[in-house]
């Protein structure tokens, strides 16, 4: 899948490249290349409908303003970048086919949870996937930034995001070394599961290079593998990251940590070296693909790890 | 009574196998071996026994919560899950962490039982209007009731981003289970005693209003006892460990089809026979895939159903 997304990236920059050399002949057609094959897009695109928020906080970071979003799950973190003038297009699995027709956009954008869209709005709209694979996070928020660099005229702001990412990941990565292995949790109404190496935030074990305190896990769409609190007894690891779905119940903050502030969590090294991480949950969650919500979380773990 | 000890002991059996099966290594030897600041009692203390505890505590509650919901509706196929009593916990535990996510889990079991009475209430008006009380018709006119309250509950869920949630108080699970956490269960079996104490009583008003209050009892105070027990029963699971179904179905059917009908010699049976069956589908959910979990409600609807078609399908047999 990594080798496959490599070509298409390749192929993308071969297109662009060519692209560039005859752009000054006629009205530019842009070819991209995304998942689900090939959309032509007429210059740069100026009405722009986005379905996905990891997506809207790449467009947010390359500065480029959008004018559809989704009508949920907004990031806390993304608030004050949505235009208060947006219009809404469905939710973030549903989108609201009459309302994008409707808007005329120049492009539309989906990933991830919205990618089964792309089927029936490719026949409206000009539509671009940028789902990105778990495994392959990094990789993938920069093919995905080269490639909203390209679409929207703005390359050079594209390769500045992605040396600061580089930049922060090689940051992080140096302050992990020899710091021993850690577990990712996510908790959700009282009960625990574990996030491995092909999660949504595997970048910690496969990009940082924490190694996992746990042999084996199958990364499930939501929870991961459901666990007892003497499993993490067990595992016992050095570093615990914590994903707090119970944040979006209002419970606020507190719900995970009073959940792992028990007789058994504490007795865990992690715990006793006060070395338990909360990550920021909606981009952990929701916006995990995107730059700024990754680098939110690579900010995290690193305070963490140099406390 | 002979039989009954011996349901007893094999519940027992499991109970104490429970206690020896999970991630830690907490075995006899172990425990012999070690000091009581070790790992292995400290394990035993803190997760093991409060894990114990309480699957016998929900699965007998659950079971008799099924049975007093048949004996008081007439109808063999309802249970608090199918008449809308769970649902409407469920309801009003959603409502109350939305509003008031601050309370302490009491306040808002209350808030659920609350609910719950209400949405069982809801079933009996809407039953009695039902011109002809068809074995069938009132457990259907249940589960569609139940799917209302339901689909009103996801409404409120999904436009407050709650999904994931829900499906997590849906999901019977005792892996969270710890010293402290789980003592509210303890009021479920102050619920099977009442039900235990009053057991006559059910099994009177079920004859119906003339012939109980022919016998000398307010048939609406017994009824509502009973409602009492089911509603504050399944508030009582459902905020502790989530929703387990089936149990207050199957538990009690079997249980019938062994040893009748008459409600003071059933309850001891379905207690024991319902905490066994928990217990026993726990264990599974805890081997079968290690050192993850499989949650209980998952084993118990799997089990659960095929039992239950076997029921009804004998039950066709010997009647044909």
């Amino acid at each position: 899948m990594q080798h496959h997304t490599r070509i298409s990236a390749f192929a993308a920059a071969l297109m662009a490249g060519a692209l560039s050399m005859t752009s000054l002949v006629s009205a530019q057609e842009t070819t991209i290349t995304h998942a689900q094959g090939e959309t032509t897009i007429n210059g740069v695109p100026e009405t722009v409908l986005v379905q996905d928020w990891a997506v809207f906080d790449n467009l947010s970071a390359l500065g480029v303003e959008v004018d559809g979003v989704p009508s949920s799950n907004a990031p806390s973190y993304l608030a004050d970048q949505i235009p208060a003038d947006a219009i809404q297009i469905g939710s973030l699995f549903e989108p609201d086919f009459e309302g994008i027709a409707a808007a005329e956009a120049d492009i539309y954008l989906v990933a991830g949870r919205s990618r089964t869209a792309y089927p029936t709005a490719s026949e409206i709209v000009p539509t671009v996937d940028l789902s990105i694979d778990n495994n392959a996070i990094v990789e993938g928020v920069k093919t995905n930034l080269t490639k909203l660099g390209e679409i929207f005229d703005a390359e050079d702001k594209a390769a500045e995001l992605i040396s600061n990412l580089d930049a922060k990941v090689a940051e992080v990565q140096a302050a992990a070394e020899d710091k021993g292995n850690a577990l990712v949790l996510v908790t959700n109404a009282g009960n625990i599961g574990v996030y491995g190496p092909d999660s949504r935030v595997s970048w910690i074990y496969n990009e940082i290079g924490l190694e996992s305190a746990m042999t084996e896990v199958e990364d499930g769409d939501h929870g991961g593998d459901s666990v007892s609190f003497e499993y993490i007894l067990e595992m016992n690891p050095d570093w615990l990251f914590v994903i707090d779905r119970d944040a979006g119940v209002g419970e606020s903050t507190g719900a995970a940590a009073a959940l792992l502030d028990n007789e058994l969590v504490n007795q865990t090294s992690a715990a006793k070296q006060d070395q338990i991480v909360y990550l920021d949950p909606q981009a952990a969650y929701i916006t995990m693909h995107g730059y700024n919500g990754l680098m939110l979380m690579l900010d995290e773990v690193l305070a963490g790890l140099d406390a | 009574m002979r039989l009954l000890l011996l349901a007893l002991a094999a519940t027992l059996a499991l109970a104490i196998a429970s206690l020896f099966v999970g991630v830690s290594d907490v075995s006899i030897g172990a425990l012999l071996s070690s000091s009581p600041d070790d790992r292995p009692i400290q394990v035993l203390l803190i997760s093991r026994i409060p894990r114990t505890l309480s699957l016998l505590l929900a699965g007998s509650s659950m079971a008799i919560a099924g049975l007093v919901m048949q004996i008081i509706v007439r109808n063999r196929f309802v249970e608090p899950g199918t008449v809308g009593t769970t649902e409407s916990a469920l309801l009003g535990f959603l409502i109350v962490t939305m509003l008031a996510p601050g309370w302490p889990l009491m306040a808002k079991m209350l808030v659920a039982a609350v609910f719950a009475l209400a949405g069982t209430f809801l079933f009996f008006r809407v039953i009695a209007t039902v011109p002809a009380r068809d074995v069938l018709l009132v457990p259907l006119v249940g589960i569609m009731l139940s799917g209302i309250i339901g689909a009103v509950t996801t409404f409120f869920a999904y436009r407050y981003g709650l999904l994931p949630t829900l499906l997590a108080w849906e999901v019977g699970d005792f892996s969270g289970v710890l010293r402290g956490r789980y003592e509210l269960l303890w009021i479920g079996l102050v619920c099977a005693v009442v039900a235990y104490i009053a057991a006559d009583r059910f099994t009177v008003a079920s004859m119906g209003e003339d012939f109980t209050t022919n016998l000398g009892l307010n048939h609406q105070q017994v009824m509502t006892l009973g409602l009492v027990v089911v509603a504050l029963i399944s508030a009582v699971v459902l905020v502790s460990v989530g929703i387990i179904p089936f149990l207050g179905l199957v538990v009690p059917n079997v249980i019938s089809l062994m040893i009748g009908d008459n409600m003071r010699r059933t309850v001891p049976w379905v207690a024991v026979t319902g905490a066994g069956f928990v217990v026993a589908c726990d264990i599974v959910g805890r081997v079968i895939r290690a050192p993850y979990e499989i949650p209980i409600s998952v084993v118990v609807g799997v089990i659960g159903s095929i039992v239950f078609l076997y029921l009804l399908l004998r039950t066709r047999r010997s009647a044909a």
